[in-house]
């Protein structure tokens, strides 16, 4: 029998990048096959050369035997393959009825009635619940999620693409979602399922092709492969050398004969930090910490936090639970009600120079939007807010900014083609690394805010970024870090927070054998 | 690898603006001997208009001013990432308040003082204008676009009002026949020429030259004008990094109208030294489309305010001589901003 996929050769080059070079991946009907890989490794691509959204330079595409080329996502649907996007693709607006009928296109009266059974017989065979009735934007996450794989599995597709579909989930919704995985590929069809982590395809996946820098590392079954080598070949070294943070990015669950206390804290006691501040008036505080969205509703609901000098703070939690708001509001973008206060200083209400002058350092979430200027040079996203410490005979001493620039670049071992390079020439983790430079060049830092360090980035990268935060802390700057990465806040944090509907739920000690379990059940709000 | 990628990037520039420039002069050609003028005739008569003699040469100058002033305002703007299409109001109070003072000024003042009191007066005037818009940009969000281009018809109102209305500054009316227009600026508010008396070029020329060169100088070697493109590009990072983006934008925006305001006060302080409804005549607009086709670029503003001006005269010539209508200059200048525009579009597409 044919396999249902078949690639040989496949190559794709965006301007000077190699993306893919020479992939050639056999993917049967009936199994899981998962595609592994770093952040950067090529697994986007390949989704979107066999989805239609590109299309590939080089190499041949086979489609249960029959050769397979698709030019647009409409081909691929044509051709029986569905793709359950990283990002939702529903329309807040619409009912989950409207939203599943939207695929169809444009008819005077929607079929509800024919819906309603095809729904009902997927829900039956592949264990699925969801609420036609509700409106999109009212579904959790794991709702919405479950709503884009009936989408998927409505046109009874042959081949199922799932691009990274757990970095939204909780713990427990990612379980479900593997289960739903094996169900689909259980009913005949093929699942390719494409993810960074390798903690969650074990249950579920049965064969692997592992990606390094637009190459095949290697494939193979799962079984086979084993969790060691899965590692090695993505990350292109043996893993024994690599801390438990870098193990941690790829969310290995620590092996049995590591003891917890290896994780690298090394000078820092975690039994001495005080859960809170000092009553010195040392440390972050914050008091009842409400922002309101634009519809009215409460996305941070009274938030009170400690954080002591020199604790990493985590915060936790399924997406949209009042994170980004909670940077937004403590970098001073977005206004809220409550006191926030750094070391003594009252800083309710102040705008964000204030308190950068305060020495609060935040990186931001999105690096593109908020983070750096991407047109403008690493030079000038390194001092911009500090352009006026550059001046000679009024004007702006470009040479001296330079130099200070290349020194910055030197020290955090940033790859740039120099002071002068556009930040937008630098890969995601060599931007993050001015990004984080220059927050920790505040002085005093007194409190650093990190949203999503290390998303997108590299696992050197990850190292580089979270040894400095860990640095940060060392110096007595109190530390809050949000991630969607459960394993690196255990691995990086005193205590975890979770967020949970505009409010932080715990405090969970990181030190704590159950605290992974524990931090699954408060994002999903089973115990408060 | 960087320079070789700009030097490109430069190449193609000039191949973009040259097939423009071409494709323009053929229209050109086109309307000529649609005119029923010799293609030589005509181009003698628009060369003889824009350089022939030393009157076409230096009112031509003056045009120039004009636009450049506006131009290089628009592109301050510009680079806080803000598009000023309010000239045309901002010339039109600029105008208003420079009158205002000139024909106050005493009897016997020297045009030193007087004439920088008259320019201040327009700059001050223009920038308060546009800083209504940029008041309401920062404090409420409004697009700069709506309320800039609707202060346009505001300031022309306004303009209307002032030069009918004794009791603000029409001149006295002395007979059924007296012209809405306001009295004569005293001697001291009028600007000198700037050289011999066969051309009408004056101070205006050298005043636009030095705001130019300051703006360039601050947009490119300045920490203000830095942190402008850092607002311009990206206003969520801007304010992350700790700049007063409401203050860079109003004073930008402030800035692009005080600029356009001295143009209007160089316009009433120039023959016949009246404020009247339409001696704007459009160069709001003029100055908008150089600052548009200049894209950014402060050397651009000079180079291509000084040709639309020298145009701007040569077409005049070129109905005269030619018995070619002047407007298809206009109709030229037009096609020549659709090719360019055009390009940059096509352009934008293809980078993606």
């Amino acid at each position: 029998m044919n396999p249902a996929l078949e690639l040989t050769g496949m190559g794709k080059t965006f301007g000077t990048v190699r993306a893919l070079d020479g992939v050639d991946l056999t993917v049967a009907a009936g199994e899981v096959h998962c595609v592994l890989g770093e952040n950067g490794a090529g697994k986007s691509t390949l989704c979107n050369l066999i989805y239609g959204t590109a299309a590939p330079d080089e190499g041949e595409m086979r489609l249960f035997g029959e050769p397979y080329r698709p030019r647009r996502p409409a081909d691929a649907l044509k051709s029986g393959v569905a793709m359950v996007h990283q990002h939702f693709s529903l329309v807040p607006t619409l009912t989950v009825a409207e939203n599943l009928l939207l695929r169809d296109g444009l008819r005077l009266r929607l079929p509800h009635r024919d819906l309603g059974a095809r729904v009902a017989e997927i829900e039956a065979s592949y264990g699925l619940r969801i609420d036609l009735t509700a409106r999109a934007a009212d579904l959790p996450v794991g709702d919405r999620q479950s709503v884009e794989i009936v989408k998927a599995l409505l046109r009874s597709p042959r081949l199922v693409l799932l691009d990274e579909p757990t970095a939204v989930l909780g713990p427990a919704e990612v379980g479900a979602l593997m289960d739903t995985c094996r169900r689909i590929a259980a009913a005949g069809r093929a699942v390719l399922l494409i993810t960074h982590k390798l903690g969650e395809i074990e249950t579920a996946g049965d064969t692997a092709t592992v990606l390094r820098g637009g190459r095949v590392a290697g494939a193979g079954p799962l079984a086979e492969l084993g969790r060691d080598r899965l590692v090695s070949l993505m990350i292109g070294r043996p893993p024994e050398g690599l801390s438990a943070l870098v193990t941690a990015g790829l969310d290995v669950p620590a092996q049995r004969t590591e003891p917890v206390e290896e994780r690298p804290v090394e000078e820092r006691p975690v039994e001495e930090r005080p859960a809170g501040v000092a009553e010195d008036g040392t440390g972050v505080r914050i008091e009842g910490l409400r922002v309101r969205r634009a519809d009215g509703s409460a996305a941070l609901d009274g938030v009170d936090l400690r954080i002591a000098p020199g604790e990493i703070v985590g915060v936790a939690g399924v997406e949209g639970n009042g994170q980004s708001e909670l940077v937004a509001a403590l970098s001073g973008a977005l206004a809220g009600e409550g006191r926030f206060e750094v070391a003594g200083t009252d800083l309710t209400g102040t705008g964000p120079a204030e308190r950068t002058a305060a020495g609060v350092g935040i990186v931001p979430e999105d690096r593109h939007h908020e983070g750096c200027v991407p047109a403008m040079s690493v030079a000038e996203n390194l001092y911009l807010g500090r352009l006026g410490e550059f001046r000679r005979r009024g004007l702006l001493d470009r040479a001296a900014l330079r130099a200070a620039a290349a020194a910055v670049i030197g020290e955090h071992g940033i790859r740039a083609a120099g002071p002068d390079a556009p930040m937008g020439t630098l890969s995601g983790g060599n931007q993050q690394k001015v990004v984080v430079a220059r927050e920790l060049a505040l002085d005093p830092l007194r409190f650093l805010v990190a949203a999503q360090p290390t998303r997108g980035l590299d696992i050197a990268a990850v190292d580089a970024v979270l040894a400095r935060i860990r640095a940060a802390a060392a110096r007595g700057a109190a530390v809050l870090v949000v991630s969607s990465e459960l394993p690196e806040l255990l691995a990086l944090c005193d205590r975890v927070l979770v967020a949970y509907r505009g409010r932080l739920l715990g405090p969970v000690p990181c030190s704590a054998p159950s605290a992974r379990a524990e931090i699954g059940d408060l994002m999903v709000g089973v115990s408060a | 690898m960087t320079a070789a990628l700009r030097r490109f990037a430069t190449a193609r520039d000039a191949l973009v603006y040259g097939g423009a420039v071409v494709a323009a002069a053929l229209v050109g050609v086109l309307l000529v001997l649609g005119g029923g003028a010799s293609v030589g005739t005509a181009a003698g008569a628009l060369w003889n208009g824009m350089a022939g003699t030393p009157y076409a040469f230096g009112s031509g100058l003056n045009a120039a001013a004009v636009l450049g002033l506006i131009a290089a305002g628009f592109t301050v703007a510009y680079r806080a990432g803000l598009v000023n299409v309010g000239g045309e109001g901002q010339l039109a109070v600029g105008g208003i308040a420079a009158t205002a003072a000139g024909v106050h000024l005493p009897e016997g003042l020297p045009g030193m003082i007087g004439v920088p009191l008259v320019l201040a007066a327009g700059f001050a005037a223009g920038a308060c204008w546009a800083g209504i818009a940029g008041w309401l940009k920062t404090s409420r969000g409004t697009s700069e676009v709506i309320t800039t281009l609707l202060l346009n018809f505001v300031g022309l109102g306004l303009l209307s009002l002032v030069v009918h209305e004794e009791g603000l500054l029409r001149q006295p009316v002395t007979s059924a026949d007296t012209l809405p227009q306001s009295a004569p600026l005293a001697e001291a508010a009028r600007l000198p020429l700037l050289g011999s008396a066969e051309s009408p070029a004056t101070v205006a020329v050298a005043v636009a030259a030095a705001a130019i060169v300051i703006v360039g100088v601050v947009l490119r070697r300045t920490a203000t004008g830095t942190r402008l493109r850092a607002v311009g590009l990206s206003v969520p990072a801007a304010n992350r990094l700790g700049l007063r983006v409401g203050r860079l934008q109003v004073g930008a925006l402030a800035t692009a109208g005080g600029l356009a305001g001295t143009a209007g006060a160089a316009l009433v302080a120039t023959v016949p030294f009246v404020l009247a409804e339409g001696f704007t005549a459009g160069y709001g607009f003029a100055g908008l489309v150089v600052g548009l086709l200049a894209r950014g670029s402060v050397t651009a503003v000079a180079g291509i305010a000084f040709a639309f001006g020298l145009l701007a005269s040569g077409g005049i010539n070129l109905q005269l001589e030619a018995g070619v209508p002047a407007s298809s200059v206009q109709v030229v200048q037009s096609v020549l901003i659709i090719f360019i525009a055009g390009a940059v579009v096509l352009r934008k597409e293809r980078g993606r």
